[in-house]
Formats: C-alpha cells, sequence, structure tokens
C-alpha cells in the first residue's frame, strides 16, 4: 500500500537479492526483486506508486547501473536510488551521485548498515511526499482563493447598491461600478487615492472619517441620508461600519449606498396624501368643536345642566379624534424613518428639564407634585431631539393622566452599564399584569372604570416604543395594580464624545 | 366705534362659529368664503384685523396674506392665520408654496378657544 513502501533490490546476484531482502523484510518492509537492469525497471514501472527506495548495483552484465539509474530519473525524478557499489571505486560512486543517486553503499556491508541507509533514505522520501503533498494543497488554497476574490469581485461589481471600502490610512481600496454612478464621479478617480482627494460629499467623507477613528467597540454602523446633484435632487442612503481586525482595532472602513430618490419621490407623494387627508379629516372635526365650543360659551342663547355636561363629553371626543389624528400622523412619519433623522449628541438632561418644565402646570391643576432629579454628570446620547422630547412628554403627562390628584409623579435620570437611563414613576392607579404586555401595541388601551374617563388615542406608548427602537435603546415598565407605575428608558452613551 | 375684523374660511360652518364668538364680544364682522372674495373684502370693507384661513381651494392664506402685505393700502391691516396645521408635513408643505409662514402677524390652531382667540385679537389690535 502506498503508505508502506517498497524496497526494490536491483542486483544481478542472487545472494546479494536474497540477503538484503531477509534483512528487509526482518524490518517490517516488502522487498521486491530484479536480477538485471531491463526486469528492474519493469518493477518499477509496474509498481511505480508502491516503490520508494531502488538498491541498484552498478556492476551487472547487460544494462549497467549506470543506464538504469539514467532511466530511473527520466522515470520519476523523485524515486530515491542508493547505488551499489561492488569493487568500491570512489570514482564510480560519485559519477553516480553526480547523476542524481541519492546515496551509496560500498559491498560488502553489514545489515545493520544497510538498515540505516535505508531507513535514512525512506525517511527522507516521506518527507518528499509530504512537502509534495504540502505544495500540491497550497497550490489548491491559492487557486480557491483567486476563484473566491474574482466571485467576491463580481458578486460586488453586478450589485445595485454601491460599495466604498477604505483602508485605515483613508485611501479608497475597493469600489464599484454602482457606488462611482451614485457619486457621480469614475471609478480612477475614486481608486487608490484618500477620500480627501475623491471630491466626495463631504458629509460622507466625514463619515468615514470618523468611522475609521472608532476606537470605542461599541461603534457599529452610521446610516445617513445624502442629497447630491446640482440641484439636490438625487438622494443616497449610506452605511458606514468600521472594519475591526482580530484585536479589535480599526483597519478599514466599508460603506453600502443605496439610491433613494424613487422612495423620496413617492415618499413626497405620501406625505402630500396624508397632508390632503389630514385636512379633509380636520377640517369638519374642527369645525363641529368650533361649534360645540360656541354653544357651549353660551353664545347662541342658554344651555341647561344636561345640555352643558353632554356636549363637554362631545367636545371631548371631538378633542379625541383630533388627537387621534395627530398621533397617527407621528406614527406614520417615524414608521417612515422621518421622525428619527436628525441624530444629534444631546444631553437627555436638557431634553426632560425643558418638558419638565411644560408639564408642570397640568401637574399643578390636578394638585400632583412634578419632580425631577439626575446625577450631576451624564453622558451624552445620540439621539433625535424632537423625538426625545416627545417620549418624555408622552411618559410624563401620562403618569401625571393616571395618578389621582394629591400624587406624585418624579423623574430620574442616570446611567447604567453603558447605557443613560431615565426613569418615570408614579404614585397612580397602576397596570394590571395581563395588560403589561400589551401596552406598547398600537391602539391597546386599559380599560377600567377609572379609565374610562381618561381620553387617549392609544397611540402614544406605540409611538414612543417605536422612538426608543429606532435609537437603538430599550423600555420596560413595572407596575402594580394601584401601586403605581415605573417607566424605564435606557439609550446607548453617545460613542464618541469628542464629536460634542 | 366697533373693530371690524374680517373672517375669511372656505368652511361656513367654522365662519359662522367664529362670527358668534367675535359679535359676543362686540366686534363688527364681516365675512369672506374663499380666498379671492377675501382679497376683495379686505379692499371694500376695510376690516381692522383679518383672520384668514390657510386651506382653501381657490386661492390659499399664504398667497392672499402675500398679496395683502404687498399692497401699501392693505399691509397694515394685522392678519392672524388660522390653522388646521398639526404637522412638519403641512408645515413643509405649504412653506414650500407658500414660502412666507412668517408674514401673518400671528396664528392660532384651530378649533380655538374663545377666549383665546378674543385675547389674540386684542393683543394685535393694540399694537
Amino acid at each position: 500500500m502506498p503508505d508502506q513502501p517498497n524496497i526494490l533490490v536491483i542486483d544481478d546476484e542472487q545472494i546479494m537479492r536474497d540477503g538484503c531482502s531477509r534483512i528487509l523484510s526482518k524490518d517490517g518492509w516488502s522487498v521486491l526483486t530484479a536480477e538485471n537492469g531491463k526486469k528492474g525497471l519493469e518493477e518499477i514501472q509496474n509498481h511505480l506508486e508502491n516503490i520508494g527506495v531502488i538498491l541498484l548495483d552498478l556492476m551487472m552484465p547487460g544494462m549497467s547501473g549506470m543506464e538504469v539509474l539514467d532511466q530511473v530519473r527520466t522515470i520519476d525524478p523523485n524515486l530515491l536510488v542508493i547505488v551499489i557499489t561492488g569493487y568500491a571505486t570512489v570514482e564510480s560512486a560519485v559519477e553516480a551521485m553526480k547523476k542524481g543517486a541519492y546515496d551509496f553503499i560500498p559491498k560488502p556491508f553489514t545489515p545493520d548498515q544497510l538498515r540505516i541507509i535505508v531507513k535514512r533514505a525512506l525517511e527522507r522520501r516521506a518527507l518528499q511526499k509530504e512537502a509534495e503533498f504540502l505544495r500540491k494543497e497550497r497550490e489548491r488554497s491559492l487557486r480557491d482563493i483567486a476563484t473566491e476574490k474574482s466571485k467576491i469581485k463580481t458578486i460586488i461589481n453586478c450589485m445595485g447598491d454601491g460599495v466604498l471600502v477604505c483602508d485605515g490610512d483613508g485611501c479608497v481600496v475597493l469600489t464599484n461600478p454602482a457606488a462611482s454612478r451614485m457619486l457621480m464621479t469614475s471609478e480612477s478617480s475614486l481608486l487608490g487615492n484618500s477620500l480627501s482627494h475623491c471630491h466626495l460629499n463631504s458629509e460622507l467623507s466625514k463619515t468615514i472619517e470618523e468611522s475609521l477613528q472608532a476606537k470605542d467597540i461599541g461603534y457599529t454602523s452610521v446610516s445617513q441620508e445624502l442629497s447630491l446633484g446640482e440641484s439636490q435632487q438625487f438622494f443616497l442612503r449610506a452605511h458606514t461600519a468600521p472594519v475591526r481586525n482580530d484585536l479589535g482595532e480599526t483597519i478599514g472602513s466599508v460603506t453600502v449606498l443605496q439610491d433613494i430618490s424613487h422612495l423620496k419621490e413617492l415618499d413626497k407623494m405620501k406625505s402630500e396624501f396624508i397632508a390632503m387627508v389630514t385636512h379633509e379629516l380636520r377640517a369638519p372635526i374642527a369645525a363641529v368643536e368650533q361649534q360645540l365650543t360656541v354653544i357651549l360659551n353660551k353664545m347662541a342663547g342658554e344651555v341647561t345642566e344636561k345640555q352643558e355636561q353632554l356636549l363637554n363629553r362631545a367636545k371631548e371626543r371631538t378633542k379625541g379624534l383630533l388627537n387621534l389624528i395627530k398621533d397617527l400622523l407621528d406614527l406614520s412619519k417615524i414608521e417612515a424613518g422621518k421622525m428619527v433623522q436628525y441624530k444629534e449628541p444631546l444631553a437627555l438632561q436638557e431634553v426632560i428639564q425643558r418638558v419638565v418644565d411644560l408639564m408642570r402646570v397640568e401637574a399643578e391643576n390636578k394638585k400632583i407634585e412634578l419632580q425631577f432629579s439626575s446625577s450631576p454628570k451624564v453622558s451624552l446620547i445620540h439621539a433625535d431631539r424632537n423625538s426625545m422630547e416627545g417620549i418624555f412628554t408622552n411618559l410624563i403627562s401620562n403618569a401625571i393622566k393616571y395618578t389621582p390628584e394629591g400624587g406624585k409623579v418624579w423623574v430620574n435620570l442616570g446611567e447604567e452599564g453603558g447605557f443613560v437611563k431615565a426613569t418615570v414613576s408614579d404614585t397612580g392607579i397602576g397596570l394590571k399584569k395581563e395588560d403589561i404586555p400589551r401596552i406598547f401595541d398600537k391602539f391597546y388601551r386599559v380599560k377600567t372604570t377609572e379609565t374610562r374617563q381618561i381620553i387617549g388615542t392609544g397611540l402614544g406608548l406605540s409611538i414612543v416604543k417605536s422612538i426608543v427602537d429606532a435609537h437603538l435603546g430599550s423600555i420596560s415598565v413595572e407596575s402594580e395594580e394601584g401601586g403605581g407605575t415605573t417607566f424605564t428608558v435606557l439609550f446607548p452613551r453617545e460613542s464618541n464624545p469628542s464629536i460634542s | 366705534m366697533a373693530k371690524k375684523i374680517l373672517i375669511v374660511d372656505d368652511d361656513p360652518d367654522l365662519v359662522e362659529a367664529v362670527t358668534m364668538i367675535l359679535e359676543s364680544k362686540r366686534y363688527d364682522v364681516a365675512a369672506a368664503y374663499g380666498g379671492i372674495e377675501g382679497l376683495q373684502k379686505a379692499k371694500t370693507e376695510n376690516p381692522d384685523l383679518i383672520v384668514l384661513d390657510v386651506m382653501m381651494p381657490d386661492k390659499d392664506g399664504y398667497a392672499v396674506c402675500k398679496e395683502l402685505k404687498a399692497d401699501p393700502n392693505l399691509s397694515k391691516i394685522p392678519i392672524l392665520l388660522l390653522t388646521a396645521v398639526v404637522s412638519k408635513i403641512a408645515t413643509t408643505r405649504y412653506t414650500q408654496q407658500g414660502g412666507l409662514e412668517t408674514e401673518a402677524d400671528d396664528y392660532i390652531d384651530k378649533p380655538v378657544e374663545p377666549e383665546v382667540l378674543v385675547k389674540r385679537i386684542e393683543a394685535l389690535l393694540t399694537k
């Protein structure tokens, strides 16, 4: 078998052939023999795969050992030939070695001498085979890599999205036709050039440079919208992420570009449609409410107590409808990714303080104590200011709404494990266990005798949740029926504080 | 003499309701049911103040406002815009088309509480 190499002994003397066979077989090797050069070559041809070492007598009648050696070399130059020099002449041994013999053994020799030299040759043969195997393996890997490379290049080139890869020095090392088309430049003015020389959109170059400088492992990817063209009529969405090595060091960045001009166009049409529908829905409700207001203000004559009660209720319903329309608009804007696209480094403390100040009147009207406390130093977060105001207005006004007179609402801001944490707590009516999992659902409202009098659209918390999600944050709630409610919101810290 | 206020709105129900509020506060009220009629009445009725709706089919409030402010005889009349604009989307659309949100002297969301409306009108009239 290939693992157990054969030894071929070519010698005209029977006694030599038998002697060698006996010695080597005893050590577990299989031995073939041939009585002359011609037969020897035949054996080699027949067992080429299995022959590891050839012991070759130089002095033979007919074909001489040298001739056999020459032929062996042409059959397979890797075959190891040990020449047996009968009447030891150094010259013939040297000549054989020059012709490519691996070693020589002078006659007469002891069994140990033979064993040592054969063993050495076989070891050499094994190494040779291993080297050959490794070489082939490497060749195949290189070929695989080349195939893989060409495959990836083809994929990247065929992609509809633009790809722009920079190395650690901000030099463009890979790009595709879609990228040059979207960035309205040629591949040659991108490839091999540093960012500052590519005439890229300045916001995009800034983002790529920031991603290259990002040290914090928490910095993952940045998504931004770019407008290009003479009248800014083309829109791209760019996703940029740093590439890190196994030590977590940034060694480059990848940017994927999407052409969103047609989406923008649709979006504009949708916005106009929504604006129109809003007007059509709002105008009649507003008119009805205006009429109710006039009657309730007794500008159309006296109103009985019962009528006033009914009209007040009707007015609350129209107000509810108007709020519903407003909330629906907010929600459709968030779902379209509109509300949260102006993310900036933001001090949540300021935002909450502002909201608390605005809500104070509402709280005082219900004789509710409203407090805000904050840790002395709280990290910035990366967020959209309006959305954050929306979240806290919603949470705090909910807390006030669902807390009976004389209660307490308090807001706390701090940090916890890489996150900025805000809690809004109240001493209100609390939530039933079965309601908790559903309160973030759209249009879900807790229905009890206590909440029936409270006007709401059921969209508030689902809007809050969408905003929190869009900021990679989380929101949770703890509550006990009759024992108050605490909402906890977590946002990741701003990853690159130096920007602020 | 009572101050005269011109209400311009394409919704007759709303015009009626606002008229009742203003009349109860002893204002003289003239009404126009569209942007073009509003412009005409601004010239003929000689109002002290105009309450102007934004979204009207023939000529919207921004366009009316622009023309009024461009007319030297009428540019001094304070304008209170009555908006049903609830979202940035709508604001943006009208800013794009009208581009002069700021040319009105004040604006107020409808529906409006009578005391708020009256307070704003008084503020504009005494300015």
